[in-house]
């Protein structure tokens, strides 16, 4: 009789190997073909809250289930005095089908605040060799001031995956990425290849393919230089989102950032220069809502007259383009649903650098600047 | 070659049609010592669990404890040692039936190495066990001791008459010498001519227990029971190879719950260091096994005759070679398993504090390194211009040893041409502990309509594959010794070419005398001055 699950068990640290293969064994039975581990990447997942760690673990299947990993979850409890280092073991089957076994493989490491530096080494010494590494940075405070142990998390790996949705003080954050991000990938030059990637991009794909094709053709009618003003509506938390999009959006269009001002909490703004005048990029917050952009428009003057390049959620699952005061259907395209935890599980394959996104960092910079002068 | 080596083939004409072991006796020499607790004893406990003994089989232990004395019976002690170290190390549980047969077969006599009545009493205990079990009077003598009292030992053993002629055909007398042998050419020399003068080279194996690692032994299987890796094993294909042996312990084992010291290494291991203690043995001997030309057949001397072809290539190093390719470094406080550690000096001065000696004056700074980086190369057709990367260190993140070999680039077209994602290089990794198995990277296309590669890794375990335990090195060696096959065990002349190539890089830490080695963290893969020896080349250290 196959078992089809086992329960997570707290061990030492120098048994976590063998725990693993024992509850791979016991999941296994009695079946004695060769236990197939499924693991094509380390992920170590960093988190300061309890709650977080409870949410991460739920979530780790789904991020095997796209990209098989070892997963270490990295629990530096902000209100655990504790010293001691925790580790518990689940190995968690995959596939059960008659046609063999896999196996996502999980330890949760956990740690009281003082002990934190017990992490990076317990971390590497549960590395398998070999294999693409990367880290998720799961904490609230953005990468670029995480301090000593995101560092000393990062010497290992290749890829460090973050989520730049929710961060508090965004200017200052946007400000300080690109430049952590510079620092972070210049590591190659000690021959270690490294990258970093914000899963917020990665939502981006649909409104940055959406806006592409809406404005397809615009440039050679020079309609880019007659865009008087770019109006992005998001709701709560997803600030840094639309800033990504405006970063981008504005770097395709050519455009400089002259100044900016935010009211906090309501809206920022950037007036722009472009070859035929100063075009304007607002980022207006929505009380209320989905963490994601609600809404773009853009309102272009041509022949002395204003008209209107509307984007909008539609029905919450497709993005749609209408073109104001003509009679026609909106443009909609479908956007799949993906969780966060997919998300990460995609990107955890995707390790080429993104030129465009380190593009629009490079500009979401200079925007950031010009707010926090 | 020496007489000696030639005629072993004809000595123990046996061998090749028998690989059973043969009825004897195993005589542990420091069987109260830290090898016989931890692995020996252990070892043959698994053996008797497997039922693969002789029929006819016992086990006599001899010297004395640490504390000197045994209080009580001697028999007594030596089974609650092994009944202890079975609990602790044993690879198979320990079993109360298993271990009353065990335990009945198991004694002691005690006695110092250099007092002569000592060994008229192991003679009187022997030949009683002889007649106890009816043993042929086949004898192998296991020198767990350190090397400066292996020629006391064996001159004991010949006054005694405990040595008989190699070419007796009724019974056999065989020895096992435990690495090191010797801490440097002359002194090795010096202890297998004392060694040869008691015993001929075909009674003699000198034991290295990485050579009876599974994995190690597959290495011959893998190279030439395939016929896809031979043609690649050559510097047109290969373009580095690393060996890495990596352990987590340092120099002293403490108690988990109370932080109280259980055993240190220190008398030995002070003053001898990395290059010493590995670098010269396990390593070089796994080194020979992967870049050793095809032997014409799996006989011991002509297996070992290609291995010390591979010794007899290695380029010796100036000095200035050696400061531009060998790093040796020392171990600092830092974390392993969730404990702080001490640093090396500090565990030196304790050990000795614990093992009630005075601390020697040149161990109060010592500098004896802890961890050793190096890169060589062996002169012949089949490797010239491939680096070796040789790689080992105590308190080191994980207990894990391989070889990896990394195959050339393929040329930076088509899929390797984006400068910004080099495509990792293709890897054969052979893992030697603690998981043995052998694993493949390679490039793999991910699903989907774009051309993205990703490496992925083919694995092979012992353990899922086969099930069960993989059986101790030691276990394997022991059985080897009773059936007279010394196929992996040192023969002397590659005892000699390893100190040959060794000794230009202890001559040179001899004469530059540093104040402070370069120093690692406990809990990390060592000192940032061992890149230097790897990143100018374009390469790095693998992360195991």
């Amino acid at each position: 009789m196959t078992e089809t699950q086992v329960h997570p068990r707290t061990v030492p640290l120098r048994e976590v190997e063998r725990e693993l293969l024992r509850q791979m064994k016991h999941l296994q039975g009695e079946d004695e073909r060769p236990i197939q581990r499924a693991r094509m990447a380390n992920l170590v997942i960093y988190c300061s809250r309890q709650e977080r760690a409870v949410q991460l673990y739920d979530e780790i299947p789904e991020v095997a289930a796209v990209h098989p990993a070892r997963v270490l979850l990295l629990l530096a409890n902000e209100d655990s005095p504790s010293t001691e280092l925790k580790a518990t073991v689940l190995v968690r089957p995959l596939r059960n089908d008659g046609r063999g076994f896999g196996f996502c493989e999980q330890v949760t490491l956990e740690v009281g605040r003082g002990s934190v530096h017990h992490l990076p080494f317990a971390a590497r010494a549960l590395l398998i060799g070999d294999l693409p590494t990367n880290l998720w940075w799961a904490a609230p405070i953005p990468p670029p001031f995480a301090g000593p142990i995101l560092h000393d998390l990062s010497e290992c790996v290749q890829q460090i995956v973050y989520d730049s949705l929710g961060w508090t003080d965004p200017a200052r954050a946007v400000a300080a990425a690109a430049t952590w991000m510079d620092r972070v990938e210049r590591a190659e030059k000690s021959g270690r290849w490294r990258v970093a990637s914000d899963v917020n991009w990665r939502r981006l794909k649909y409104w940055r393919r959406m806006l592409t094709q809406a404005l397809e053709g615009a440039e050679d009618r020079g309609l880019f230089d007659r865009i008087g003003e770019i109006r992005v509506e998001h709701g709560p938390q997803a600030v840094v989102q639309a800033w990504m999009l405006m970063s981008w959006l504005t770097g395709q269009l050519g455009w400089k950032v002259r100044a900016g001002q935010v009211e906090p909490g309501v809206e920022m703004a950037w007036s722009c220069h472009n070859a035929t005048g100063e075009p304007l990029v607002r980022i207006v917050r929505r009380e209320e809502g989905p963490h994601e952009i609600q809404r773009i428009r853009i309102g272009f003057h041509v022949d002395g007259r204003d008209s209107l390049l509307d984007l909008f959620v539609q029905d919450g699952r497709r993005l749609a383009a209408r073109v104001g005061g003509v009679e026609e259907e909106a443009r909609t395209m479908t956007i799949p649903p993906h969780s966060p935890a997919e998300l990460v599980g995609r990107q955890l394959s995707d390790r080429e650098r993104d030129p465009v996104f380190r593009a629009s960092m490079g500009v979401a910079q200079v925007m950031a600047r010009s707010l926090l002068e | 070659m020496p007489d000696d080596f030639v005629s072993a083939r004809h000595a123990e004409p046996d061998v090749s049609k028998s690989l059973l072991p043969q009825s004897c006796q195993l005589i542990i020499f420091g069987a109260t010592g830290d090898l016989s607790w931890r692995k020996l004893l252990p070892a043959v406990y698994n053996l008797n669990i497997d039922g693969v003994l002789p029929s006819h089989f016992a086990v006599v232990g001899f010297g004395l404890p640490a504390e000197g004395q045994i209080a009580g019976d001697a028999d007594d002690y030596i089974r609650q040692r092994a009944k202890d170290g079975i609990r602790r190390f044993s690879r198979q549980p320990l079993d109360e039936d298993h271990w009353a047969d065990f335990a009945r077969a198991l004694f002691l006599v005690p006695g110092s190495f250099n007092d002569a009545r000592a060994y008229a009493l192991l003679k009187a205990k022997i030949d009683a066990v002889d007649q106890q079990f009816g043993i042929p009077g086949s004898h192998v003598f296991y020198l767990a001791v350190p090397p400066t009292l292996i020629g006391t030992c064996v001159e004991h053993l010949k006054t005694a008459g405990l040595i008989s002629d190699p070419n007796e055909p009724r019974a056999f007398t065989r020895v096992i010498v435990e690495k090191p042998i010797g801490r440097d050419l002359n002194s090795a020399v010096d202890i297998m001519q004392v060694v040869g003068a008691c015993f001929a080279e075909s009674q003699t194996y000198r034991i290295d227990h990485y050579l009876g690692k599974e994995t190690v032994q597959n290495l011959l299987v893998l190279r030439f029971a395939n016929s896809i890796f031979e043609p690649l094993w050559n510097q047109k294909y290969i373009d580095h190879i690393q060996i890495t042996v990596a352990e987590e312990e340092g120099l002293a084992q403490y108690d988990a719950t109370t932080g109280e010291m259980l055993a240190t290494r220190a008398g030995y291991y002070e003053g001898i260091g990395a290059l010493r203690d590995m670098v010269q043995n396990h390593m070089l001997q796994v080194l020979c096994l992967v870049a050793m030309e095809p032997p014409w057949s799996l006989k011991p001397d002509v297996v070992r005759d290609a291995k010390a072809g591979v010794l007899n290539c290695l380029r010796l190093m100036t000095s200035t070679e050696v400061e531009k390719n060998v790093l040796r470094a020392q171990y600092i406080e830092g974390d392993i398993n969730g404990n702080r550690v001490p640093g090396y000096r500090k565990e030196v001065r304790e050990s000795f504090e614990v093992m009630k000696r005075p601390l020697p004056s040149e161990s109060v700074h010592s500098t004896t390194e802890t961890f050793v980086a190096m890169k060589l190369f062996i002169d012949n057709w089949r490797w010239a211009g491939v680096p070796f990367y040789l790689r080992t260190g105590k308190r080191l993140p994980k207990r894990a040893s391989e070889v990896a070999i990394q195959f050339k680039d393929v040329p930076q077209i088509l899929f390797n041409d984006h400068p910004d994602v080099p495509l990792e290089p293709t890897v054969l990794s052979l893992r030697v502990q603690p998981e043995e198995g052998l694993a493949m990277r390679i490039a793999s296309k991910l699903p989907g309509p774009k051309v993205r590669i990703y490496p992925v890794k083919m694995e092979f375990n012992y353990s899922s594959s086969f099930g069960g335990t993989t059986p101790e090195a030691y276990e394997r060696l022991i059985l080897d010794v009773m059936a007279g096959d010394a196929t992996l065990f040192m023969r002397r002349d590659a005892v000699e070419a390893a100190w040959r190539f060794v000794m230009p890089i202890l001559d040179h830490w001899e004469r530059v005398r540093v104040r402070d080695l370069p120093e690692y963290q406990c809990g990390t893969w060592g000192p940032v001055e061992a890149d230097r020896i790897i990143l100018p080349d374009g390469r790095q250290w693998r992360t195991l």
